[in-house]
């Protein structure tokens, strides 16, 4: 009778997540109907966004959202499997556990913490250099790369992790250096693990919303160049809700937010389905 | 040059490399940190406990409004999550196991818990906040509960299945049901491991912004109404950083601070009671 | 103490007073091991486990180096000079002494580029000599016929005792002075371990070969000469067939006929 009671507790449970994601989804989706009726392809084709005049294409928006977080991603991966080398294959043992949880614990400090240094510490030091504001696409792509940054170089040292020992040993025992090891034995071996985990990282990126929203200016324009100021979809999402006075504003938001889940939804299962389970049966 | 030559030189290019952005990496961390301790310690005052929000300006301001809001609104995220995480967790690894729906929610949630957080956010608005007609510290602590679940079930599910099936077999072996083998034996056999899950996962959402901004929304002052809206210490470090206040910048940083401290404090008591069970 | 026999012919390398220490260790893991290594022989070395065996062998070539903070004292002489000196090129050195390991260790590349890596790491180019060098060694590790209609092929295709067969074309393809087998059998079927064994004798026409296995018939199946170890020591080194019918130390003697192990 318990037993019976328990099982059906905990299925229950269970099944609640696939429940509300799908809720999520219908959720989303109906409220943003009402937008897709009105604008139909034209809500992501076009970049005129204005409350005013009950119009909204969230080209802009979408925009900022790619090109923010690819600028975070060149600035990133290559730092990033710089720092995974550095801690799988030459720190010492020492500094090795020093920086390995250092990173672990940066990767646990808040977002809207890194977004707030970047509005007072980064942003004037891009003004000083570029002139203008200061904020906008650089800006973003820096603050959300360095956010990023710990996450990925702690999965990535994972991935290469994995290597086994004896097989780095044996091209050691050919005369490889540990760069020909690295790179000819580490990564083609993690190839699969490391890709999954850089792409796990740009799944977290797009739909960050903190780190950015201090940075990017909020102003829905295609940006001229990466140094103006512009939109990405959660910030446009986390500056509007509660500003949003007329059901087809509340629609369009509701659309961006369906847009974003189906985006990092895509980048996610891409890096966990394909990449990350090859890495796991290898 | 020969060959070899050639490979040892490119080989120190890399390690310096390679070094290089190791030391990029942390100097920039080290730098927010160092900011982050800074504003933060030289913000910090007896009053920010004493006093609730007041307008910029005022002498007598504090955080005392956001430090409680965000005790209750993760305090209750953790009530609502907590059990249905370990619950869900304890049906996949001791129900489902391989099954074809197991796996599913595992995949599912897997991908849950990297969604982003500003999409439940106006999930919860939608069906919790329009409804109702205004914000609540109900609907914040359901939208930071429902990002806590996948974290939680995914540490449960792993730290239930690496507890030996052979104990299970010898509780059942003594004619116990199973849920008083569960109950008994494999949750006591997990525990370390569950209770270093349910640490991180706070910790996790405690320093959540983005599902508040419209759930929970803010006030600027002290609250314990839970049908209302109710502030939290990430919203009014967004909220203080963003005004054109110095006195209200300060808060901000001073409640940064407080918030990371708190974070970091329950990420290194997570690792050290999992350090400690592995011990034994 | 110790029974060493005294080699008359050539020596490939020359161990003297040999210790090692691990990182952190209090003691010495190898105390004063005195050894000659017969050229164009086979060595094996036998003894319980943790008796230092593998620790010895994968100190011929400094593999011990990879992890900081381990020590060696004395001397191993190979071509002329002490080897652990400080100043020793690690890199010619493992050109010149290969190492074998106890699980095929196939790189994640194709049949053809897994056995041209050394020979590319040297700086060799030329796609003709390596396809000849390549051939070559691929024959001399009797795995040619199995594989010459698939050298693009991913290596981790192959069966495990194929891939160790392949490993040992890598490893003789940048012509060593000598070969470390470490266990080499361990994680093979009795076939394949046969092959193995065959291919082992073959090839001490071209270099010398020491061999650790845990496995006694092995030992006296392949190998000249064999050193029988115990808790860090070098106990016994003699002719195989003496070593095995009339050992000289009582140590040897109680470990061959199974009192310990």
């Amino acid at each position: 009778m318990i037993d019976k009671i328990f099982f059906n507790l905990t299925r229950f449970s269970a099944l609640l997540i696939l429940v509300i994601v799908a809720w999520i989804f219908v959720v989303l989706f109906n409220h943003s109907l009402e937008a897709m009726r009105t604008f139909g392809l034209d809500f992501i084709t076009q970049d005129e966004w204005a409350p005013n005049l009950d119009k909204f294409g969230a080209y802009a928006a979408i925009l900022g959202s790619v090109i923010s977080t690819t600028l975070a991603m060149l600035l990133a991966v290559p730092i990033a499997i710089g720092v995974a080398i550095f801690l799988s294959e030459i720190a010492h043992d020492k500094v090795k556990s020093f920086f390995g949880i250092s990173v672990e614990l940066l990767a646990a400090i808040p977002s809207v913490i890194y977004g707030m240094w970047g509005l007072f510490y980064f942003v004037p030091i891009l003004r000083d250099i570029f002139g203008g504001m200061g904020i906008g696409l650089l800006a973003a792509g820096i603050v959300l790369a360095i956010m990023i940054l710990p996450f990925m170089a702690a999965v990535t040292r994972d991935a290469m992790n994995t290597t086994p020992d004896i097989l780095k040993e044996s091209a050691y025992a050919l005369g490889g250096t540990q760069w020909d090891v690295i790179k000819d034995v580490i990564i083609p071996y993690a190839k699969a693990g490391i890709i999954g985990s850089l792409i796990l990282a740009l799944g977290r990126a797009i739909g960050e919303t903190m780190a950015v929203t201090f940075v990017m200016g909020n102003v829905h324009h295609v940006p001229g160049s990466i140094l103006d100021p512009t939109t990405s979809i959660p910030v446009t999402l986390a500056n509007e809700f509660t500003e949003a006075d007329s059901s087809l504003y509340f629609s369009s938001l509701f659309g961006l937010a369906l847009t974003l889940l189906v985006m990092s939804f895509v980048v996610i299962a891409i890096a966990k389905f394909y990449f990350l389970r090859k890495a796991r049966r290898a | 040059m020969t060959a070899v030559q050639k490979r040892i030189f490119i080989n120190k290019l890399a390690l310096i490399f390679s070094t290089l952005s190791a030391i990029i990496a942390l100097a920039f961390l080290f730098w927010i940190l160092g900011v982050l301790v800074m504003k933060g310690m030289s913000a910090l005052n007896w009053n920010i406990f004493i006093y609730e929000g007041a307008p910029p300006g005022y002498m007598e301001s504090g955080l005392k409004h956001a430090l409680v809001g965000q005790l209750i609104l993760v305090g209750l995220a953790t009530g609502i999550g907590v059990p249905l995480g370990i619950l869900a967790g304890t049906y996949l690894s001791e129900y489902g196991k391989n099954s074809r729906l197991a796996h599913t929610i595992r995949d599912i949630s897997d991908i849950m818990m990297s969604a982003p957080s500003i999409v439940i956010g106006a999930f919860v608005y939608a069906v919790i906040v329009m409804p109702m007609g205004h914000f609540s510290a109900w609907a914040g602590a359901i939208a930071l509960a429902i990002i806590m679940i996948p974290i939680i079930l995914r540490t449960t599910d792993d730290m239930l299945q690496l507890v030996p099936g052979t104990l299970r077999e010898a509780a059942f072996a003594l004619g116990a049901p199973k849920y008083k083998v569960i109950k008994d034996v494999v949750y006591r056999g997990a525990k370390a491991g569950i209770l270093t899950g349910v640490l991180l996962g706070i910790a996790r959402v405690g320093g959540e912004t983005a599902p508040l901004l419209f759930t929970s929304f803010n006030d600027n002052f002290f609250t314990t109404d839970l049908n209302a809206a109710m502030p939290s210490l990430t919203v009014t470090i967004f909220n203080y950083a963003i005004s054109p206040y110095e006195d209200w910048q300060q808060l901000g940083w001073a409640a940064a601070f407080i918030l990371s401290m708190f974070i970091l404090g329950l990420n290194i008591l997570g690792r050290v009671i999992l350090f400690a069970g592995k011990r034994k | 103490m110790a029974s060493i026999i005294d080699i008359k012919d050539e020596c490939a390398l020359h161990v003297r007073d040999f210790e090692f220490t691990y990182k952190g260790a209090l003691a010495p893991s190898l105390k004063k091991v005195t050894m000659p290594i017969a050229k164009h022989s086979i060595t094996a070395l036998i003894g319980p486990s943790g008796c230092g065996k593998t620790t010895l062998l994968r100190s011929f070539n400094r593999m011990h180096d990879l992890y900081p903070g381990n020590t060696y004292a004395g001397e191993i002489e190979f071509e002329g000079r002490n080897i652990l000196t400080p100043k020793e090129d690690l890199i010619h050195l493992r050109t010149k002494i290969g190492m074998i390991f106890q699980k095929p260790t196939a790189f994640p590349m194709s049949i053809f580029d897994n056995v041209a890596y050394g020979m590319r790491l040297q700086g060799i180019k030329n796609k003709t000599e390596l396809n000849d060098r390549v051939e070559k060694a691929l024959k001399d590790a009797a795995i040619w016929k199995e594989v010459s209609d698939r050298l693009k092929q991913d290596a981790n295709g192959l069966s495990g005792g194929q891939q160790q067969r392949l490993c040992i074309a890598r490893a003789i393809a940048v012509e060593p002075e000598v070969l470390l087998f470490d266990e080499p059998t361990s994680a093979l079927d009795p076939i394949s371990t046969q092959g193995i064994e065959k291919l082992v004798i073959e090839l001490k026409e071209r270099v010398s070969i020491i061999i650790v296995t845990h496995n006694m018939q092995q030992a006296a199946r392949v190998s000249d000469y064999t050193g029988f170890m115990y808790l860090g020591e070098l106990i016994e080194l003699g002719q195989t067939e003496e070593l095995f019918v009339t050992p000289k130390e009582k140590l040897t003697q109680e470990y061959i006929t199974g009192k310990f192990g």
